[in-house]
């Protein structure tokens, strides 16, 4: 099944390697459209891993162009935990408290701690721009909360991209219900207006897959010079179903999947064709029994360790495999 | 491919075999003499010959019949021949000297003669047999006379033919044990002694006359032989070893052979010219013979028009965890499944080739995801159509009608069989005396562009001939 390659305006900069950053109005959106992953999922601390989050928080990255000078929010969709969304465990007892950062130490380029990567690490680096807890609240059940606005400023610079960066922290402080949420960066607080030429990452996903078994999600990472090879780590998958990876170069490697409760990795070669594109990780549910309300992990990281970005507006465009006939002639057997 | 400045070219539709010698008869050798038994020595020949040596004086020997005596004669140029100068020794006034034979050193003469020199020999009543002797060279001096260890005043032996090795010397004797008439023997050299005489055996000796042998350097041992079979009187053979027994002997073709006597060949190195004696013209008289056949020394080896192909998903065959299934669709109504398919073609023609990938995880089709178009052409070369194995002596079809040169407007096809024969024609039969290997040459012209030129290509190859069982 090839996505509908949607149309990027890309900007190049060039410091130490050629990068590029893609947006459209879909990129505001996290996930975003061409990734089709209904939620993200973040549970309460007190809830257990075998549920599909195994550190009860994430991190989401935004950047904003330099040349954007009005001011945006961060909208999120459904912030509450209770109602309509949120995955339920006994009764509504859960808090989730989300918290923007800005300034200094929120570039996760610069700030490796800023990934939330490394365990028992502060990754709440920056300065705290805003921050909210939500419980079981019916105003902001099936709603958007918006933060902000917050100026472009306010953000960590970052040359290579030539955007500042925002982050955007959710963490289950409490209970162990499951919070269900979206992002939206938005020019509005009260509708969504995209930002021109913004983007929005996260170094490990953490979501929710479809009920039913014919949608598809994707992630894009982006494969930057110097990657030869990758390693995909996935999370409590239940084995629910197939991951292709494809790209413009693999019409879809299929990759170990996690059982409940587990990880599964496994290592990926990367062409030099690859380098500079977005790879798709494809999520196929299992097609003769669904497989409901799972919650699923999946980070990657190249031959040094480096964790990877995916974006959510991926950069390149959806990468469409591009098959190659081969001819030769043969005797006659 | 060549370009050649034309002679006048003809197309043949039908076979023609053609000539394979033009053979010349030397200028010094017109007389009413006898010239025999050449030898191709320094930039001339040596030979025997009765000629009388002057105007007034004829050398004969006892019982009154002229002597053969070896002469050398220099090539001036490639028509012109010196006057021949006697080589004496001390035998030259009463005995024959020759056939004669050079050693390799280029100084060490083998040379045939009576025996016995003594008193006995001046009897007109005694028979003296002939022996091989052997002798330094020395300018016009053979000097240092001494006989072959196996010469037999009861039986003859000369004729003799030292290998270019000089490690064998063929001869022809009529000693007892042979299979009749004489025969060819040959001795091997060890310890610098030669051995016992071999009988070369009953494909080479006959229960009739079998003499004058004469080893080229490539390995033929050309013989003369009376043999039934042959054009007339004697005639010259030659027999290649099979690994180590002499071959079927083969007969030169006219017109080295004749209904006269024709004998005592020798060959150049190259086989493509050399010497021999008949007394086509009544004498004895030295033709030179040029095989004018056209041989390529380079000359493509032929290509089978193949119209099988592989066809691969090149990502796809470098991973071994594809969920896809690959249709192919070849364009010609067959279809194949897999990463890697072969098909073959019934035949030359512009085929789309589409490849349909099953997506096994999700169960769907996508039609045409990649499509290349596929022309396949016949190779651009003469082609011959042959079979591949025969027997000897079954006639066999030799055909250039598959042959695709296009733009060439074909003035000639001319067969080279291998065999020092040839034939020119589209579709030739060709029947083969010998069993081997056989290279066949195809080469192709065509007719005259501006400025006189034509382009000229050959093909070759080979075909296995088998004696028929």
């Amino acid at each position: 099944m090839k996505v509908n390659t949607a149309i990027f305006r890309i900007l190049i900069l060039s410091i130490l390697s050629v990068t590029v950053l893609l947006s459209d109005a879909s990129s505001q959106a996290v996930p975003g459209k061409d990734e089709n992953i209904p939620f993200l999922v973040t549970f309460g601390k007190d809830g257990e891993t075998s549920w599909g989050d195994d550190d009860f928080f994430s991190i989401f990255f935004f950047t904003i162009p330099k040349d954007f000078s009005g001011q945006f929010y961060i909208k999120v969709f459904d912030p509450d935990v209770g109602g309509e969304n949120d995955e339920l465990q006994g009764v509504w007892n859960s808090k989730t408290m989300f918290s923007v950062y800005g300034g200094k130490g929120v570039d996760p380029e610069k700030n490796i701690e800023s990934r939330g990567l490394l365990p028992g690490v502060n990754y709440k680096t920056g300065n705290l721009l805003a921050s909210r807890v939500f419980g079981d609240d019916a105003r902001y059940d099936n709603k958007y909360y918006a933060f902000g606005p917050f100026n472009p400023s306010e953000g960590d610079f970052n040359e290579k991209w030539n955007s500042y960066i925002f982050k955007i922290v959710c963490e289950g402080i409490s209970g162990d219900d499951g919070n269900l949420y979206r992002y939206f960066l938005s020019r509005d607080a009260n509708s969504d207006l995209p930002l021109e030429g913004a983007n929005a990452f996260t170094y490990k996903y953490t979501f929710r897959m479809w009920n039913d078994t014919k949608s598809i999600s994707h992630i894009y990472p982006y494969i930057d010079t110097g990657i030869v090879s990758i390693k995909q780590k996935n999370f409590d998958w239940d084995d629910d179903g197939v991951i292709l990876v494809v790209s413009t170069y693999k019409q879809g490697i299929s990759v170990p999947v996690s059982g409940e409760d587990n990880w599964a990795e496994s290592k990926i070669p990367v062409e030099q064709a690859e380098i500079g594109k977005s790879l798709d990780f494809q999520f196929h549910k299992k097609k003769e029994s669904l497989v409901r309300n799972n919650n699923v992990v999946i980070s990657l990281e190249n031959q040094r360790g480096d964790a990877l970005q995916f974006f959510s507006s991926p950069i390149g465009g959806v990468p469409v495999y591009q098959p190659v006939i081969g001819i030769r002639k043969v005797q006659k057997k | 491919m060549l370009v050649l400045f034309p002679g006048l070219l003809i197309v043949n539709s039908t076979a023609q075999e053609l000539n394979s010698y033009e053979i010349t008869r030397l200028p010094f050798s017109s007389s009413g003499y006898n010239d025999i038994s050449p030898v191709m020595y320094n930039d001339g020949l040596l030979f025997c010959s009765d000629r009388r040596l002057s105007g007034i004086m004829e050398r004969t020997s006892f019982d009154g019949r002229r002597l053969y005596n070896i002469y050398f004669v220099q090539r001036r140029d490639s028509v012109e021949w010196n006057k021949p100068k006697e080589i004496r020794s001390e035998r030259s006034e009463l005995f024959n000297n020759g056939p004669l034979s050079i050693a390799p050193d280029g100084k060490t003469v083998y040379f045939t003669s009576e025996i016995e020199t003594g008193g006995q020999s001046k009897n007109k009543k005694f028979r003296n047999r002939s022996g091989i002797f052997i002798a330094d060279l020395n300018g016009f001096q053979i000097t240092s006379i001494r006989p072959f260890k196996y010469n037999n005043p009861d039986y003859n032996i000369g004729q003799p033919s030292v290998s270019s090795d000089g490690k064998y010397l063929f001869f022809s004797s009529d000693m007892p044990g042979g299979y009749g008439g004489s025969d060819i023997y040959y001795c091997e050299l060890i310890n610098n002694e030669w051995s016992d005489p071999v009988n070369a055996g009953p494909m080479v000796n006959s229960t009739y006359i079998e003499n004058y042998p004469y080893l080229h350097s490539g390995g033929r041992l050309y013989f003369t032989s009376d043999r039934p079979g042959g054009a007339g009187g004697l005639d010259v053979y030659y027999s290649e070893k099979n690994d180590r027994e002499w071959g079927e002997p083969v007969r030169l073709p006219e017109p080295v052979n004749s209904a006269s006597d024709d004998f005592a060949l020798v060959a150049m190195p190259d086989l493509e010219s050399g010497y021999f004696a008949s007394n086509r013209q009544r004498n004895d008289d030295i033709y030179e013979f040029i095989i004018t056949i056209i041989r390529k020394a380079t000359c493509d080896t032929l290509q089978e028009n193949t119209y099988c192909y592989e066809f691969i998903e090149e990502n796809a065959v470098k991973y071994d965890t594809i969920p896809f299934r690959y249709e192919w669709r070849f364009g010609d109504g067959d279809t194949a499944s897999g990463e890697i398919v072969q098909h073959c073609y019934a035949g030359p023609g512009s085929y789309l080739v589409q490849l349909d990938v099953v997506n096994l995880v999700t169960g769907e089709k996508s039609l045409n995801e990649k499509s290349e178009r596929l022309v396949i052409q016949d190779i651009e070369q003469p082609f011959i159509t042959s079979p591949d194995t025969a027997y000897t002596g079954q006639e066999i079809q030799f055909s250039a009608d598959k042959t695709n040169l296009p733009g060439w407007q074909i003035a000639k096809y001319y067969w080279n069989f291998d065999d020092e024969t040839a034939a020119t024609g589209q579709n030739v039969k060709k029947t083969f005396t010998r069993p081997g290997e056989y290279n066949i040459q195809l080469i192709v012209s065509d007719k005259a562009g501006s400025g006189g030129k034509i382009k000229e290509t050959c093909v070759s190859r080979n075909i296995l001939i088998f004696n028929r069982p």
